[in-house]
């Protein structure tokens, strides 16, 4: 056993870039390879629509460069919207795609069902990992979407399940920190929110991160999965969603539009923890084209 | 042969010099039992040689050491190493007034809190700060650092190295004016990345492995004044059928640091995760891996949030009084809590 040599790490630690600078900037050049990252929120806040986008963008030449694992729990797998992706992919970067190499090539998907079933795939890919196909890019990014969907139904509210729940958290981060260390993989992995009913109660209304609580769509929320799962992550990320009156922002009053209010939905991308980062947050748009920071 | 001079009967004599004990040198380091196996006789029998053995040897020579078992120490003495101890600073200078001094060398030092409350940060901060030279009031040892969890990000060890050298640089800036000032060497970030021993540990098995293994690598690297293992619950918390199993690798393991610390006397600190506990018909937080681990350091610090802010508490420490002190984590790193209310509460 040697140690490692920190200086030589910092040069080929690298990161997966998410597609546009303002958002890669807010995360300090994107998402980190070689660690989990954990993107948490309610239902269409664009968890899916990021997850996606990334598998195209792992495989940009100057990034990671690889291909994509991406684990679906959620049906069905969004086609048209990937059709959607794939199409403004490619016409936005037509020297990679001109003559060969079809981004489809380099993205696997795989379903899962129940918990077990992810961790007898995941146990699989490791002869996949460690004998790569030569004429495909290795994979660099494994993305599960999911991870609640999977726990949700399989388990029930009592001690002993819990337990048993737990120690299958731990056992699959850690194959995936394994798989992540030993081939330089970054690890996307989706979580759900559950609503917190009364924060006085227990200890679901724990802080966790930067964040006294989180807030989405007017509704105090709490990743699903608990304190346990949160131990299972290195980095964690909320969206969320807030409607706001256009206008009332900038400290006019909505009197001024003659009873014109402009309402809109702003969604804003939070830093919960990451050992590397500080708190921020930076505003987020979905567009056809993908997910885009706004720069304010 | 000095044996033949011990008050002891004739067939104990031959005993011992036939397994090659000839001088009173040789058996002042040999223990009861191993002696006992040794000549083949009972272990009282055994006992009642070494008795003589030192009975002899203390009125031959009269050296000033009143030691009664081979190794041990007086209270006095280990009053004066206590006096002399050194810690290792967390840069937030609350933390280091309610520790103490800060993180102290020879003991196991645990620290728990919740995910994002800055256990990482206290790591590499204590990673980098047990490198600050003796000049400028610190160790001046190399540190190394197990991380299980694969939370260690290069780019924040440089950062936090990076304000650590600007701070010496400052230091010496204001300390040292004239001549003498170029004398003392700052240090460059690169040089605090250079000296941390970074292990990457991806099972338990793997995890056991390098704590036997720790014993010799910091015989070849003395200079080593901190352990960090971040976390030492992670692997843990799997698929451990066999609880029992579990409490005997842990406790092997905590014995294990614990001799580290004190044989080189450097500090080992120990991070661990909260858990919820089941009590009393309520769910309370507690740090994970049971009750029997609970032992197993010497000092243990809570890591929790009050309102917006970070605040640690010694919730067990043998010579500090439980007290708890606000702290943040800047860009920097560790450092004092800025807050107006930073009063250092003691409970």
């Amino acid at each position: 056993m040697q140690p490692e040599n920190l200086l030589l790490h910092h040069t080929h630690h690298c990161h997966l870039s998410i597609g546009c600078p303002i958002l890669d900037a807010a995360l300090g050049g994107g998402i980190p390879s070689n660690s989990i990252t954990e993107l948490v929120s309610e239902s269409g806040c664009g968890k899916t629509q990021l997850s996606l986008q990334l598998l195209f963008t792992a495989q940009l030449p100057h990034g990671l460069n690889g291909s994509s694992l991406y684990l679906y729990s959620e049906f069905p797998f969004p086609y048209r919207r990937f059709a959607q992706l794939l199409h403004s992919f490619r016409s936005s970067h037509p020297i990679l795609f001109a003559n060969y190499r079809d981004p489809c090539d380099h993205i696997f998907t795989r379903d899962c069902h129940t918990a077990h079933h992810l961790l007898d795939v995941l146990l699989q890919l490791e002869s996949r990992l460690k004998h790569p196909k030569e004429t495909r890019l290795d994979i660099k990014l494994i993305v599960i979407d999911s991870i609640a969907a999977l726990f949700r139904s399989e388990f029930e509210n009592n001690g002993a399940d819990l337990k048993k729940r737990s120690a299958l958290f731990f056992k699959i981060s850690a194959l995936l920190k394994m798989y992540a260390k030993r081939f330089g993989i970054a690890v996307v992995v989706t979580n759900q929110v559950v609503d917190l009913v009364d924060d006085s109660e227990g200890v679901s209304g724990v802080r966790v991160g930067n964040l006294e609580g989180l807030w989405t769509s007017g509704r105090r929320v709490c990743p699903a999965l608990g304190l346990s799962w949160a131990n299972c992550v290195n980095s964690r990320l909320f969206l969320s969603r807030r409607e706001v009156i256009e206008g009332v922002e900038n400290g006019l009053q909505g009197d001024d539009y003659g009873g014109f209010v402009n309402r809109r939905q702003k969604r804003e991308l939070h830093v919960v923890f990451a050992p590397h980062l500080p708190y921020s947050s930076c505003e987020y748009v979905i567009r056809k084209e993908g997910v885009f920071g706004v720069d304010r | 042969m000095e044996v033949l001079r011990l008050p002891l009967s004739a067939s104990q004599k031959g005993k011992l010099i036939s397994a090659g004990y000839t001088s009173i040198a040789s058996l002042s380091s040999a223990s009861p039992s191993h002696l006992a196996l040794e000549l083949k006789v009972s272990e009282t029998e055994a006992l009642e040689i070494l008795k003589s053995v030192s009975d002899g040897s203390r009125l031959q020579s009269t050296s000033s050491s009143f030691t009664i078992v081979d190794g041990a120490q007086s209270a006095w003495d280990m009053l004066q190493e206590e006096e002399t101890s050194i810690h290792i600073t967390t840069s937030c200078a609350d933390l280091d007034s309610i520790l103490g001094g800060g993180i102290s060398c020879k003991e196991v030092t645990e620290i728990g809190g919740v995910p994002g409350i800055g256990k990482t940060q206290l790591g590499i901060q204590l990673a980098v700060n047990v490198q600050i030279p003796y000049d400028y009031g610190g160790v001046g040892g190399k540190a190394i650092y197990i991380d299980t969890e694969g939370s260690f990000m290069v780019e924040r060890a440089l950062q936090i190295a990076e304000a650590c050298s600007a701070d010496m640089a400052e230091y010496s800036r204001l300390h040292h004016k004239g001549p003498q000032a170029c004398e003392v060497k700052t240090m460059q970030p690169k040089d605090f990345l250079e000296n941390i021993y970074y292990f990457r540990v991806c099972s338990y098995t793997e995890q056991i492995a390098l704590t036997n293994y720790l014993d010799k690598f910091i015989t070849e690297h003395k200079d080593v004044k901190v352990v960090i293992i971040d976390s030492i619950t992670f692997h843990f918390r799997q698929d451990f059928d066999d609880m029992a199993l579990r409490t005997r690798i842990l406790s092997g393991m905590a014995l294990n640091l614990m001799k580290l610390a004190r044989k080189f006397g450097l500090a080992v600190v120990v991070l661990n995760q909260v858990t919820t506990k089941y009590a009393d018909g309520q769910f309370h937080l507690a740090l994970a891996l049971g009750d029997s681990w609970s032992h197993s350091s010497t000092n243990r610090i809570i890591l929790h949030w009050n309102g917006n802010e970070r605040y640690a508490y010694i919730d067990k420490s043998p010579s500090l009084r439980s007290a708890s002190a606000p702290y943040s984590v800047t860009p920097k790193g560790i450092r004092t809590s800025d807050s107006n209310n930073k009063r250092i509460k003691h409970v």
